[in-house]
């Protein structure tokens, strides 16, 4: 008998991969505003999935910044570059090929993966902290450093935002 | 009554929540109703006009006295409005995206409503393990931030649902509009946090509970102005109402819609000042917590008291956004931006890095 | 832990960092109306003191254990590279004063530094998080950097592509590395040595491909290559040159720490008659296909920035197997040759951006415009000799000793010498690539150029830089015994475990590291698995 959340989780999970597919492959349409829709979807059901690990601060930073933030700003530049209906493509078949192996390898491999798999004994390390507390003192004391590096990351992707989208002055 | 007692704690819970849940629901939607129907008063004695004073069901006509009063209050303007919704034609232009015209007007209004859901809007009422807030969330502040950047998409897919130029550009300065001032609001709340040491809601109104010289308002009035400015940014009201200005936009990113669709965008505007009200009342009026004292309540009438407390701010917060509607005029749009990321973003980290520095003074 | 400690072992980043944050306010607060060419030469040289700063810092450093459980490490080797990593970041700053590219100095030289920390980063890193966000740090620069040129469409272009193919092998790598995460429940290498183990899990080796993936992106290896050439013909050629050269340098070091040092448990064989599974034959797969695909495709090529790419998609697969070697002489090999090809490669983009400016063409240079050079400036083409029969590897360069190393460490690995075969394969490429270097050789020193040969015009620093390579390149093929020796097991791996010691020759060395390293150090870090063998080879190679 499952229980709730087990339940809760296979929904969420199925949602999360049915959503990301329709994102990245719908058959019903190739509108970019659509898809971005489908990854606001996905990014809301994985937050979901952070609920049920009870790291309620991780999902609402991910609704917060991705949902909220992140995902605005691409329908933002999708409407003003007005980008029309996908194309279909002509399906290049040599690629086509190629891409097919390679997905089907490591798709094997999952399934083989999958098979073989015996039940992990709680291999994940501790358990993941939920609460905002704990989650603030690790990055200000164990992952200092690479937290300080990410506000370097972050100027650079700023200098190269300003310096790309700026209009070449003659 | 008695029976609840025996029931198992969690059907217990639920029964609670599912009553919270009504109750919190039925109030704000009466809420939204009346608001308008402030909305229209206030702006006619600001015009000096009378505003609504005739609509009436006929039997109001017979009582004594206090038929005529109510009717001329206009008590009974927002039943009209809303049957007038209901029975307009909901027209729908054939050029529209179709999907995302039917879903953008809920999309507008469900997120303002379901920040409610941890607004802590009352002590007790007398029982201990019945906290008057729907879901104590321990994330709270964060949750509600998730939720109100979600209510961008109902604007920006109205705007682009309706495939037409003045709401497609209402749609745009939304969005930009309202990251920009999540920035600044969400920064402004961080000092407050500092100040609390915690981001439930229920404990922020728990530190300020003690009387009025508690509230965070006096401890944090930079935090309280730009949270002010930003949530009148964030839902859309004037200074700040670009994405909707009539003057340009004819009627921004809903000039496309009709009746029930349309009054769907109006009850997610007023629903979200509300959220917003709620929230300015938790983060630095003290909640429901009274002007002295503010421990939770012990009996059912002190219980009461404090949801009326809890009102009374939350309907203080609505007249002043009504208030400054009509007193203000509109920024431009660059005024807009050069306000939020110029002004009250380093504003806010500023106070952000002055009050963590107090806070690592004082605590040894 | 100290955070004034983290701040010291970090010090030379820092510098760099404030370098870059200096160079920025300078340019952008008092130089705005200055004229480009000042503000180029005052950027520059705020980039000089800076990197002179940090290469002080870290030659004064002292070697430190590993931080903070295993966060980062500083010690001998990592030095060395990080000061090669600041002398080519320095390179590419003076390459391109004068370059016409762009006139945003300032954000040029902040993206060039603040990339260099990153490589620098990704050197020291020694868990799985900080390796990542110094991956990123490296690429992000670069991706900016490479659509510098705002006038050429290819330019933008083959951004886009670096940046999309790159963000897609990142999200692989992140996979995988997650995958590990999950299944040692640790994050640095000697938690994930002493937990993952061949056959444990299948999921493993999902976890070992997508990680490969990620790393063979960066190192441009085929068939993750696709990026490579377009962006070496697009970008702006000194930033061309820092892609083919640092960025060179950091990843293959940290691809063969995160293989050697966190997995040797699950490190399989690619041995001709009993292959095993692993990263070893999956490597072993990549090399092949580099080193046959960058070597054919090269040859068809007409723009000599297109070519360099093809041959530095064929070096990739060389120095691919000295990863899959999995020994302690392999790395050393490994770091001799990525050093002496990144100087290599550098001054030969240096030539090609000389001869650019010159041509001037708006669709880049081509092979042609090399006809005849040897008239028109006789000391370009001498270093462009070095730089191109160094690539090739023809003795006494340093190219040659590179090759060399790597093949002794390939076929002395392994059970009775079973990669052999892929040492067969290696050379037989490496005579195929004679043919397209001396394609270019053959357009400088045989063909006549077009009309009258006019000297070409060439900067006093920026010749200074070109010669001081081409000696580089010849001195360290003369000597190789310096460079080798500086990355032999004594300076990598006894002063990771805090055991500091110098012995007097390294023969003394070798006798006395084997019982010490195999015993706590074999086990840990899993690196030492064959005794170090450099005096050995280096005698024969002499």
């Amino acid at each position: 008998m499952p229980t709730l959340p087990d339940l809760l989780f296979y929904a969420l999970a199925g949602f999360t991969l049915l959503f990301g597919f329709l994102c990245v492959a719908n058959p019903f349409s190739r509108n970019p505003v659509t898809s971005a829709m489908f990854l606001v979807l996905t990014i809301i059901s994985m937050a979901g999935l952070f609920v049920l690990l009870q790291a309620f601060f991780l999902a609402a930073v991910q609704v917060l910044v991705y949902a909220g933030a992140v995902m605005v700003l691409f329908l933002f530049v999708i409407m003003l570059l007005d980008i029309k209906e996908e194309e279909r493509r002509r399906l290049n078949k040599a690629a086509l090929g190629i891409g097919g192996v390679a997905v089907l390898a490591i798709a094997g491999l999952l399934v083989r993966a999958l098979v073989q798999a015996t039940p992990l004994a709680s291999a994940a390390g501790q358990r993941a902290e939920g609460s905002t507390k704990p989650l603030g003192r690790l990055l200000f004391t164990e992952y200092l450093l690479p937290f300080e590096i990410l506000s370097v990351l972050l100027l650079v992707a700023m200098v190269g935002v300003i310096l790309l989208s700026k209009k070449e002055m003659k | 009554m008695d029976f609840i007692r025996y029931l198992d704690p969690t059907v217990q819970f639920m029964l609670f929540s599912a009553v919270k849940i009504v109750l919190v629901f039925a109030v704000a939607m009466t809420g939204v109703a009346y608001a308008v129907l402030v909305e229209r008063k206030v702006s006619a004695w600001i015009q000096d006009r009378v505003g609504p004073n005739r609509a009436a069901p006929f039997f109001v006509h017979y009582l004594p006295v206090v038929g005529p009063f109510l009717t001329k209050l206009g008590i009974f303007q927002p039943m009209a409005d809303g049957l007038k919704f209901i029975l307009k034609e909901d027209f729908t232009p054939s050029y529209v995206r179709k999907i995302y015209f039917w879903i953008a007007p809920a999309i507008s209004c469900v997120p303002a409503l379901m920040t409610l859901a941890v607004i802590p809007f009352g002590s007790t009422l007398g029982n201990a393990n019945n906290p008057m807030v729907i879901a104590d969330l321990n994330v709270g502040i964060l949750y509600t931030f998730g939720i109100v950047s979600l209510g961008v998409y109902g604007i920006v897919l109205a705007g682009y649902a309706s495939n037409s130029k003045y709401p497609f550009l209402g749609g745009i300065r939304s969005s930009a509009q309202m990251i920009s001032y999540e920035i600044a609001m969400g920064m402004s709340v961080v000092s407050v946090f500092l100040v609390v040491g915690d981001l439930n809601l229920s404990k922020v109104v728990a530190y300020q509970s003690g009387g009025i010289h508690e509230w965070l308002i006096f401890k944090q009035p930079l935090a309280f102005f730009i949270f002010l400015v930003s949530a009148f940014a964030e839902t859309n009201r004037l200074p700040f109402d670009l994405p909707e200005s009539e003057t340009e936009l004819v009627g921004g990113y809903h000039t496309e819609y009709s009746s029930m669709k349309f009054a769907l965008f109006f009850l997610g505007e007023y629903a979200a000042m509300i959220g917003a009200s709620a929230m300015m009342v938790t983060l630095f009026l003290g909640g429901w917590t009274p002007i002295w004292g503010g421990a939770p309540a012990s009996s059912l009438l002190v219980g009461l008291s404090h949801i009326v407390w809890f009102l009374a701010k939350l309907g203080f917060f609505m007249v002043l956004f009504i208030w400054v509607r009509w007193m203000l005029p509109r920024f431009r749009y660059d005024q807009l931006m050069n306000l939020g990321w110029r002004r009250f973003i380093p504003l806010a980290l500023v106070n952000i890095i002055i009050t963590a520095g107090l806070i690592a003074l004082t605590h040894k | 832990m100290n955070y004034m400690e983290l701040l010291g072992a970090l010090a030379p980043e820092a510098i760099v960092v404030l370098t870059a944050l200096v160079a920025l306010a300078v340019d952008l607060l008092v130089l705005r109306q200055a004229p480009q060419n000042a503000r180029q030469v005052v950027a520059v040289s705020i980039t000089a003191v800076g990197i002179l700063a940090a290469i002080i810092a870290l030659s004064v450093a002292a070697p430190s254990p590993p931080w903070m459980d295993g966060l980062l490490i500083n010690h001998s080797t990592t030095a060395f590279l990080k000061q090669t990593l600041l002398v080519l970041a320095l390179v590419a700053g003076i390459l391109s004063i004068q370059s016409r590219f762009t006139q945003h100095t300032g954000e040029y030289v902040t993206l060039l530094l603040l990339s260099t920390v990153g490589m620098m980063l990704l050197v020291s890193s020694d868990n799985l998080l900080l390796m990542f966000v110094a991956l990123e740090l490296t690429s992000l620069p670069l991706y900016v950097l490479t659509a510098f040129n705002k006038e050429s469409p290819s330019s933008s272009e083959a951004s886009l592509k670096y940046f999309l193919i790159g963000s897609l092998s990142a999200a692989c790598l992140l996979f995988g590395i997650s995958l590990l995460y999950g299944l040692s429940g640790g994050i640095t290498w000697t938690q994930l040595a002493t937990t993952l183990r061949a056959g444990s899990e299948p999921i493993v080796y999902l976890a070992l491909i997508l990680t490969l993936i990620g790393f063979a992106f960066k190192v441009a290896a085929a068939p993750f290559h696709l990026w490579a050439p377009d962006v070496y013909q697009g970008a702006p050629t000194p930033v061309a040159a820092f892609i083919a050269s640092g960025s060179k340098i950091a990843s293959f070091y940290m691809f063969a720490r995160i293989f050697m040092a966190a997995l040797p448990g699950t490190a399989g064989s690619a041995a001709w008659s009993g292959a095993t599974p692993g990263w070893v034959p999956l490597v072993a797969a990549l090399a092949v296909v580099s080193m046959i695909l960058g070597n054919v495709a090269a040859i068809a090529q007409r723009s000599v920035k297109r070519l360099l790419a093809y041959s530095a998609i064929g070096h990739a697969g060389y120095a691919l197997l000295a990863i899959l070697s999995n020994t302690e002489q392999g790395m050393g090999s490994l770091l001799y040759y990525v050093v002496t090809y990144a100087v290599t490669a550098m001054g030969a983009f240096a030539v090609v951006n000389v001869i650019e400016r010159d041509v001037q063409a708006p669709n880049g240079e081509s092979l042609t415009d090399f006809a005849g050079l040897s008239r028109r400036s006789p000391l370009l083409s001498l270093c462009l000799l070095v730089f191109v029969l160094s690539l090739a590897g023809i003795p006494p360069l340093a190219g040659f000793f590179g090759k060399f190393y790597i093949f002794i460490a390939t076929a002395q690995s392994g059970t009775s010498q079973g990669l052999i075969w892929l040492v067969m394969l290696a050379i037989g490429t490496s005579a195929i690539s004679l043919y397209y270097y001396l394609q270019i050789l053959k357009q400088v020193y045989v063909v006549e150029s077009v009309g009258q040969p006019t000297p070409v015009q060439l900067r006093p620093a920026e010749s200074a830089c070109i010669v001081a390579m081409a000696c580089t390149v010849l001195i360290l093929g003369c000597a190789p015994n310096w460079l080798i020796n500086r990355f032999s097991p004594n300076s990598t791996e006894v002063r990771r475990a805090g055991v500091i010691t110098k012995p007097s020759t390294t023969l003394e060395l070798a006798a006395e590291i084997h019982p010490r390293i195999t015993a706590p150090l074999g086990t840990a870090t899993g690196l030492v698995q064959k005794r170090p063998q450099f005096e050995t080879t280096t005698a024969n190679a002499q």
